[in-house]
């Protein structure tokens, strides 16, 4: 799963070692628009929603991080 | 005494001692009332009998805080008795429930800043309306007092409203807690604008000054004085000349002022931040920087993540995202993403929430015409700067140019220097017609005979306030270029031999006593960021 | 914390904190004038030309604002009296400024009169100002800062020498007319003007001052239809009576001192002209003679200088005769 998730991060915005890279947000990697992007993706990939309270910089920062939210997401579910 | 300023002597000499004083000397247990009563005190002294409008905020959001809590205590039973399959239609309901609740409160609040705030502007507006219309009626103008800081606690009331219903902090049920993280003297007047999580518990707690904390604070306050004293206060009578009869000026001067004038700005309002977070440092409290040197931009998108931070993600939090983030837009994202692309799918949604966000932003800054284009000026520049990236990194690759050399790189800082120079002269500008007039002079007039003739240093900035004003300027430089090294000037200075230490102190001291502009003869400018 | 780390940051407070006093007043020394002249960087030359006259020479102070420096000139009593007197009025004067200039005036002189023109003592000033005041009367930089653009090196050398004399002696010669009505504005009142405590407790000290340095202290309003009015007249009265003081109304003497409102006055009853203040002068000049018996100066020839002054005023003053 998490192979299918940094398929769909390279897709946003390639060119980035999504392994390691652990300041998507904080280094700017990441902007506004390719957060909504993303949201949008990931959603329809996983059948999720994600809501606005969850968009900080400590979920976003890393592919762990936003990993450790889908599963989150859906055990609420 | 008038308090009404973290520069004056009130504030300096008198009153921050005293707090601190009696802060020091009381139990720990109650020195957050020290800390309450003497904020209560400092609005006091501004604002007078406003300060009521304050408690009618406090009390509204402590209210909602319980009301929400108490909706989530419900929630929880009801789940804990339903079979499994009903569980996500209650959720949703009390999510509804909470949704009004809180969203219900945060408009009252927003409302309350409407009504103090923008009435005079909106009635005015109605009123050229109606005469243009050829009606004869018109509404009554009324001019409204409006409390100190209003703009900048109302938006931490809604995040603090906001935050609780997200459940990302519980419920505050004591009121004066929360009456100090709204009041908190140093952030009162030009923010940071605080998150509850942010600075709520640290105040509340009352811990003892440290020696540290207060040398270093106190390090902090005088540089903040320099900024302020030497830059933007000698800055003053130039700028004020040229913008009040901006027609009897050439293109050169225009451009000068404003540049200059972008400077008084920074320098007036990071100047009171380093005096708001040395102040906050004292006490030991770590309030939220505002400004990450904003001048070594490369575009305005990032400017904006560098100048007056925690407005940008107050906007970004509440506004920006929540509103990306509803169902419509949300699809609009997913379904223009396959036809369009990555790049150009979350531009639409994201153009439309941005336009919301800077339409806010122009309009937080003050009721006027120019502010809400000076807005829209930002939000054009940001959304081209999206539009044409993918264009333009295509064109660097055609012409092999590297996007990270340092000539393209210093290329794209000076022009974002100049597009934000060009923005705040009509942020500046005597309204948005003068504002035009001035850059339209300023770009089919521009001539350089004012610096040729000297004439330049005869508008009340003469050669000497403009090399002392360039060397105060050289030191900001270096200190900021050290941070951007990802040196802290500060860490730097702790950590050499106490003669050095005290030489610079001294130095900085003595600079602001010779080099300020204060005494007989000059007019301090008001704070700029107080008023909106 | 322990008691020696305690110690340590306290001494080290202290000795910064005496470093940076002695920064300050070495830099003061630095930024002071040099001389009592305008090129030099001093503040209201005119007020302070008196810096320049010689040791326990004037014999009578009068401080205050522009009402002060507009209606007494010293000239004037000095040419008929042979009365030495000064004017240490400024612009806007506040009582902290009057206080000031009284301190240093008795630094080297030792008036037998000290006047107080009323109209100052109603211009309200915050706390701040006077605090600053008193910061700026410890260090002068505070005062002199902006005198960074003129410096030279003979500033550094330190050493103070007041050569500068006013040939006027503080009075501001303005022959200007705007006349006015200027009837009644002196109608009867019960009531009094309130006086700011702050500013009671300074006129206070003033008058405490001069008792201690064996001086006469008066209260003196002079004559301005825009600024006077029997409700300030009762306040006056009421802080003169407190303090023990003298308090004369010029505002209430148009039998001794007839001013015509329509000739005498260069800013419809603000200020009095040059006419108006001869009207003035002449009648204050004998009302001293009169009560404090001050010695006529004219013949000695230690004050040859007023003589010389004398001449150069009347020609200032009286463009067509060379007599008063």
């Amino acid at each position: 799963m998490m192979e299918k998730l940094i398929k769909i991060l390279e897709e946003i915005q390639p060119g980035i070692d999504y392994h390691t890279c652990e300041h998507l947000i904080d280094d700017h990697y990441l902007n506004s628009l390719a957060i909504l992007a993303l949201v949008a993706e990931l959603e329809e990939a996983y059948d999720i929603v994600i809501p606005a309270v969850e968009i900080v910089p400590d979920n976003f920062n890393c592919a762990q991080q936003m990993y450790a939210l889908i599963t989150k997401l859906l055990e609420e579910e | 005494m008038t308090l009404n300023s973290y520069y004056s002597i009130a504030y300096l000499a008198v009153f921050l001692p005293v707090v601190i004083a009696a802060y020091t000397a009381v139990p720990k247990k109650v020195r957050w009332a020290v800390l309450l009563a003497a904020s209560g005190f400092f609005f006091w002294c501004i604002s007078g009998k406003l300060l009521i409008w304050l408690i009618v905020s406090v009390i509204s959001i402590h209210y909602a805080g319980i009301w929400l809590s108490l909706l989530k205590e419900e929630r929880g039973r009801c789940l804990a008795e339903a079979p499994k399959g009903e569980k996500r239609a209650i959720r949703q309901r009390f999510q509804k429930k909470m949704l009004a609740v809180a969203s219900g409160m945060a408009l009252f609040n927003i409302g309350l800043l409407t009504a103090l705030k923008y009435t005079p502007f909106f009635a005015g507006n109605i009123n050229s309306l109606l005469s243009g219309l050829g009606i004869e009626k018109t509404l009554p103008v009324p001019a409204l007092a409006v409390p100190i800081g209003i703009s900048f606690y109302t938006l931490q009331a809604v995040s603090y409203v906001m935050d609780v219903y997200r459940e990302k902090i519980p419920a505050e049920r004591n009121l004066f807690r929360l009456a100090l993280y709204m009041s908190f003297f140093p952030q009162l007047m030009e923010g940071p604008i605080c998150r509850y999580a942010q600075t709520a518990h640290v105040l509340w707690a009352g811990e003892r000054i440290r020696f540290a904390n207060l040398v270093s604070g106190a390090q902090r306050i005088i540089f903040g004085m320099m900024k302020k004293l030497v830059i933007a206060d000698r800055l003053n009578p130039f700028i004020k000349n040229v913008f009040s009869d901006y027609m009897s000026y050439d293109g050169g001067v225009t451009a000068l002022a404003a540049v200059l004038y972008t400077c008084q700005l920074y320098m007036d309002f990071s100047g009171t931040m380093d005096i708001v977070i040395g102040t906050g440092e004292i006490f030991g409290v770590r309030l939220p920087e505002n400004f990450r040197q904003p001048f070594f931009s490369r575009t305005i998108s990032e400017f904006w993540q560098r100048w007056h931070i925690t407005l940008g993600t107050w906007f970004k939090d509440y506004v920006f995202f929540p509103l990306s983030m509803t169902k419509p837009m949300k699809n609009m994202t997913a379904r223009a993403r396959k036809r369009i692309g990555s790049h150009y799918g979350p531009l639409i949604a994201g153009a439309v929430s941005l336009g919301a966000v800077w339409l806010l932003n122009g309009l937080w800054h003050g009721a006027g015409w120019h502010y809400i284009f000076f807005g829209l000026y930002h939000f054009t520049w940001i959304l081209a700067g999206s539009l044409i990236q993918p264009v333009s990194e295509k064109l660097c690759r055609r012409l092999h140019i590297r996007r990270t050399g340092c000539a393209w790189q210093a290329m794209q800082i000076v022009r974002t220097a100049v597009l934000v120079c060009v923005g705040e002269l009509f942020f500046r500008a005597e309204g948005l017609r003068a504002g035009l007039k001035m850059f339209w002079n300023m770009v089919c007039n521009f001539r350089l005979d004012a610096l040729a003739d000297g004439t330049l240093f005869q508008m009340g900035f003469d050669r000497k306030d403009a090399l002392i004003v360039g060397a105060a300027l050289i030191f900001i430089f270096v200190n900021s270029v050290l941070k951007e090294r990802r040196v802290c000037p500060r860490q730097w200075l702790a950590a050499r031999s106490l003669a050095v230490r005290w030489a610079l102190c001294y130095g900085l001291i003595l600079f602001v006593v010779i080099f300020g502009a204060y005494g007989v003869g000059y007019v301090p400018l008001d704070p700029i960021y107080a008023n909106f | 914390m322990n008691i020696k780390n305690i110690l340590k940051k306290t001494a080290a407070s202290i000795a910064f904190l005496t470093g940076l006093a002695v920064l300050l007043a070495l830099v003061s020394a630095f930024f002071l004038p040099k001389n009592n002249m305008k090129a030099f960087g001093m503040e209201e030359p005119s007020a302070n030309g008196i810096l320049g006259e010689r040791a326990d020479s004037i014999d009578v102070l009068v401080l205050g604002d522009s009402e002060s420096y507009s209606s007494i000139s010293p000239m004037q009593m000095w040419g008929q009296q042979g009365i030495t007197s000064y004017v240490c009025g400024t612009p806007g004067q506040f009582l902290y400024e009057s206080e000031n200039y009284l301190h240093q005036a008795f630094e080297n002189q030792t008036p037998k009169v000290v006047i107080l023109e009323t109209n100052a003592i109603y211009r309200n000033f915050t706390p701040e100002a006077a605090v600053m005041n008193r910061v700026e009367n410890l260090f002068s930089i505070f005062r002199y800062h902006d005198r960074w653009k003129s410096l030279n090196f003979g500033d550094l050398s330190g050493s103070v020498n007041y050569t500068w004399m006013d040939d006027f002696k503080g009075y501001r010669y303005n022959d200007a007319v705007d006349g006015t009505d200027g009837k009644g504005y002196m109608a009867f009142s019960e009531k009094s003007a309130v006086i700011r405590e702050r500013n009671w407790q300074y006129v206070a000290d003033m008058a405490q001052f001069c008792q201690d340095y064996g001086a006469e202290f008066l209260l003196v309003s002079t004559p301005s239809t825009v600024n006077w009015n029997y409700e300030r007249h009762n306040g006056i009265a009421e802080l003169a009576g407190a303090c023990g003081v003298r308090y004369i109304d010029m505002n209430l003497m148009s039998d001794v001192i007839p001013i015509n409102w329509a000739a005498d006055t260069r800013d419809k009853g603000d200020h009095l002209n040059h006419a108006g203040a001869v009207k003035v002068s002449a009648w204050l000049g004998a009302y001293l003679k009169e009560n404090y018996r001050l010695e006529d100066h004219r013949n000695n020839p230690d004050y040859e200088k007023w003589n010389e002054s004398l001449k150069r005023y009347q020609k200032a003053v009286n463009p067509g005769s060379s007599a008063l």
